[in-house]
């Protein structure tokens, strides 16, 4: 085996003095899958972006294929064969798939655009690596595990040898996933190299050849995952044990807290996204919603939240109706809301962390003294939360753009339960962070549940959903088609068949676990 | 943290002073090309309203002025709200405090401050109104402010051509408003400074709106960054779906960044009839309007530097008055100067590619790939998860 990629000693110093990459040495064989772990913040998007050109080194050496190399632009890269997948898609939306792939590099007809050329360019690309694509499909209308392929195609079509995957599993749901996994696969017997940045454990045991973990800008170390267990990747990456169950106290249900019944939401696409759903949610359970993303969980906690006006149905809140009110409303009604798109509605990033923290209560005392803001105890209560929530920031008057993707959720996760909810309603609350912080935001989710509040749990994560929950409800197209009153005990493939809407239970059947 | 303030601070400072040096310098070779006596004319735009007591007072009444529009820009851009009624505003709020000024025969004491108020209502109002347009019927604000401006200028001018002004008058102008109707001067009756207090009397119109400026710029910024309108404000700014997300009234907020904004708009039209021109005359907002943006911009929509972003723009307008007045340049090639500086000022790279010079020489971090042993790297550590 040669090393096709070898990078050594690479030290990176941003401008603002913070070191990204101190030292590190990389070395990636050709041919192989080589994954890249590390937490949020431990330099390997840093590092993939000196390779691919996007950041330059501030010293150290390159060698592609034995080559020392100096990429200035990303098309410097592109030229010997380094392409990157990134994880914020980067594709025009009006134009077609195939218009995408061949965007920069167009097969001409007398110098006008030859769109048939492409189509057929593209579709045989994509015949030859075995991803399935829509050649003429507008890209707005495919989904996300297609736009993916589009995007590794794209990157293909240019001629890429080493492909670098910046956490292409983020925004797919399992299925997807296991699609791309046999289109690595396929990738690497047809002699590509690729590099697969991620967090996700099991997906490292799942899909590479040897893994690299880096902490704090160095390398911890490189192995082959055969020699690689999951605890032992955490330890290094965490630098300390990290508990990968999560430990559940037996917990004794209370009172419905928040009751549903006969729920319906029509879209302003004119799409009838939830259909007569019922159900309640008990004080001291974790209900956890599962189901393919899309069939209406996102719906479901916009109109519970006063994001989204319900069409018809009612929603207490011990008794105190939330459907068709202001968030404000539902908030004073007792509903924490951990949203599913922490950038666009969970934070502002611009203000200050502890101006992120107050937005659901700048308005009451302590906080709302007089005709002002006591922004004394703004920071008091910024300094007690980023302690107790173990938010890694010098103080809280910076901005949450500062903070890592983890530590930015739990600013969030801070706000939402410190308002001492009777009902949390957490969307994807671990998505896209890393390990450290994602066992942090599971345990603390039990902790409240076993303090006596109710949880709505919504997740793609299927091992999340079934670890966590006492009780499961499966979504299929809008509406519950299926209910399971003791999680633990619950296979898997049965939840799987449910979620596929290949299996439903009755709903008289149903009716007295909701 | 203080550290932190001054530092980000003067970050600002250098900012705008380095845009404004070499803006300087383009116009001084814009001179030099253009002018038969460049080094005079530029003398007379470099230090000309500090020359004469009266220059000096222009200089100060008109940034008072952009300090109002100044301010009322920078409450609607920090809700993100591109909001450019300034001008119909203001016009508006000269008319209503002229008019009071002229017509309501009341004791200055009681006059002057139901002008004040009066200016300031209807600011309100004219700003409130494309504010619900926008809020409620998603109506461009950038569109329905112009349109607004539009009815708001030729009302005025209606009101003053065929109601206010005396039908003796040989030009379009009102009666001179009466000492109760005009404000008075900023210079405190001291025995011993009597004869300056005449002199800054005779030669300059600056008026106690000098006082009300300070004021107003310390209530906008206790307003915007202390109290839970302020609050309101800036998230829906920073991020209206979190505001939303967070039980914030969006709507009522944007409604209400456009009313306030309006006071201070009101504000500076009460200060151009009854400070400056004490009586209401056509084109009496000589466009101004659009130059709060200019201010706010330079300022950073921060409320504090806005007073400062406004004596230096000032100065700028009245060192360009006095350049066309005493030399050969044309007003145009002025503009042309002032146009450079904005430009400058707001382009937002300028400042990162400066700093990028700055610390691709500081010894130690080196470039390239000169030295391989990595232990000279040492004593910064990443800035998440270092500790």
């Amino acid at each position: 085996m040669t090393a096709i990629v070898d990078m050594r000693n690479i030290v990176k110093v941003y401008p603002n003095g913070v070191v990204a990459n101190d030292g590190v040495n990389f070395t990636v064989e050709q041919g192989e899958i080589h994954a890249l772990v590390g937490e949020n913040g431990a330099g390997k998007s840093t590092l993939m972006k000196v390779l691919y050109g996007l950041e330059h080194r501030t010293s150290g050496e390159i060698l592609v294929k034995e080559k020392p190399v100096n990429f200035r632009l990303p098309d410097d890269a592109i030229r010997t064969g380094v392409g990157m997948v990134h994880q914020n898609f980067m594709l025009v939306p009006s134009f077609t798939v195939a218009q995408n792939i061949v965007l920069g590099h167009e097969p001409t007809h007398r110098s006008l655009l030859d769109s048939h050329e492409a189509a057929r360019v593209t579709q045989e690309l994509a015949e030859k690596y075995g991803l399935r694509i829509d050649a003429n499909a507008v890209t707005d209308s495919v989904n996300v595990g297609m736009r993916q392929r589009v995007e590794i195609l794209k990157t293909l079509y240019r001629g890429a040898e080493i492909l670098i995957l910046d956490e292409p599993t983020a925004v797919l749901t399992p299925q997807e996933t296991k699609e791309l996994f046999l289109a690595v696969r396929a990738l690497v017997k047809q002699g590509k190299t690729v590099i697969f940045i991620t967090h996700k454990l099991r997906e490292v045991k799942e899909i590479s050849d040897r893994v690299t973990v880096m902490r704090n800008g160095r390398v911890m170390g490189t192995l082959p995952t055969s020699k690689a267990t999951r605890e032992g990747l955490a330890r290094m990456m965490v630098g300390r044990d990290v508990l990968l169950t999560v430990d559940k106290p037996p917990t004794k249900r209370g009172q419905p807290v928040l009751r549903i019944d006969d729920l319906s939401y029509i879209s302003e696409t004119g799409r009838l996204a939830l259909k007569g759903v019922k159900f309640n949610v008990y004080a001291g359970e974790i209900l956890g919603v599962a189901g393919v993303e899309g069939n209406g969980q996102t719906e479901l906690v916009e109109v519970l939240t006063g994001l989204r006006p319900a069409t018809t149905g009612t929603a207490e809140i011990e008794s105190k109706n939330v459907l068709r009110k202001e968030p404000r409303h539902v908030r004073l009604a007792g509903v924490a809301h951990i949203p599913e798109d922490r950038l666009t509605n969970g934070l502002a990033l611009t203000a200050s962390i502890d101006e992120n923290l107050i937005v659901d209560r700048y308005f009451r005392p302590p906080f709302h003294k007089r005709m002002a803001i006591d922004y004394k105890e703004v920071l008091k209560q910024g300094e007690d939360l980023i302690e107790e929530y173990d938010i890694r920031t010098p103080n809280g008057k910076l901005p949450v753009s500062s903070l890592s993707g983890g530590n930015m959720q739990k600013v969030i996760v801070a706000r939402e339960f410190s308002s001492r909810p009777a009902l949390l309603i957490a969307a994807q609350p671990t998505r896209g962070i890393d390990v450290g912080a994602t066992e942090f935001v599971r345990q603390q989710l039990v902790r409240l549940r076993t303090d006596g509040t109710a949880v709505l749990l919504v997740s793609a994560d299927l091992a999340e959903v079934m670890s966590l929950s006492d009780r499961i409800i499966v979504m299929y197209e809008g509406q519950i088609t299926g209910v399971f009153p003791d999680a633990a005990s619950l296979p898997e493939e049965e939840l799987g068949l449910y979620m596929l809407g290949l299996k439903r239970q009755d709903p008289a059947e149903m009716e007295a676990f909701l | 943290m203080n550290k932190l303030l001054s530092s980000t601070f003067f970050r600002e400072l250098l900012r705008v002073v380095v845009a404004v040096l070499i803006a300087l310098g383009i116009g001084f070779i814009i001179t030099l090309l253009v002018s038969d006596q460049p080094i005079e004319a530029y003398k007379a735009f470099l230090f000309g309203p500090l020359t004469k007591i009266n220059r000096f007072g222009d200089w100060i009444e008109e940034s008072i002025t952009l300090t109002f529009l100044g301010l009322s820009v920078a409450i609607v851009f920090k809700a993100n709200q591109f909001s450019l009624g300034q001008e119909g505003q203001m016009v508006l709020g000269a008319l209503v405090s002229g008019s009071i000024a002229l017509f309501v025969p009341l004791p200055a004491y009681l006059r002057i401050p139901l002008a004040i108020m009066a200016a300031m209502v209807v600011g309100f109002l004219w700003g409130w109104l494309p504010g619900y347009l926008k809020a409620h019927l998603n109506a461009n604000e950038i569109v329905s402010t112009l349109m607004l401006n539009a009815i708001a200028l030729l009302f005025y001018e209606w009101l003053l051509t065929y109601y206010i002004k005396p039908p003796t008058a040989g030009y379009t102008s009102s009666a001179t408003f009466p000492a109760e109707g005009t404000l008075p001067t900023f210079f405190p009756a001291l025995p011993f400074l009597a004869d300056l207090r005449t002199l800054f009397m005779n030669q300059t119109n600056i008026s106690i709106a000098l006082y009300l400026v300070v004021i107003a710029v310390m209530v906008v910024y206790f307003l915007m960054f202390r109290t839970p309108f302020g609050y309101e404000l800036r998230m829906v700014g920073a991020n209206s779906k979190f505001a939303r997300y967070g039980g914030i009234d969006v709507k009522k907020t944007i409604v209400l960044a456009f009313a306030v904004s309006g006071i201070f708009a009101g504000l500076a039209g009460s200060h151009l009839a009854m400070g400056i021109h004490h009586k209401l005359i056509l084109n009496i907002t000589y466009a101004l309007g659009f130059e709060g943006i200019v201010v706010s911009l330079l300022a950073s929509n921060n409320p504090l530097a806005v007073p400062f972003a406004a004596l230096a723009y000032g100065y700028l307008r009245a060192g360009a008055n006095i350049m066309e007045r005493s030399s050969d340049m044309s007003r145009e090639m002025v503009l042309v100067i002032q146009g450079i500086i904005i430009l400058l000022v707001t382009a937002e790279k300028l400042m990162p590619m400066v700093q990028k010079r700055i610390s691709s020489r500081k010894p130690g971090v080196r470039t390239g790939g000169d030295k391989t042993d990595d232990e000279s790297v040492s004593g910064t550590t990443l800035a998440e998860g270092g500790d």
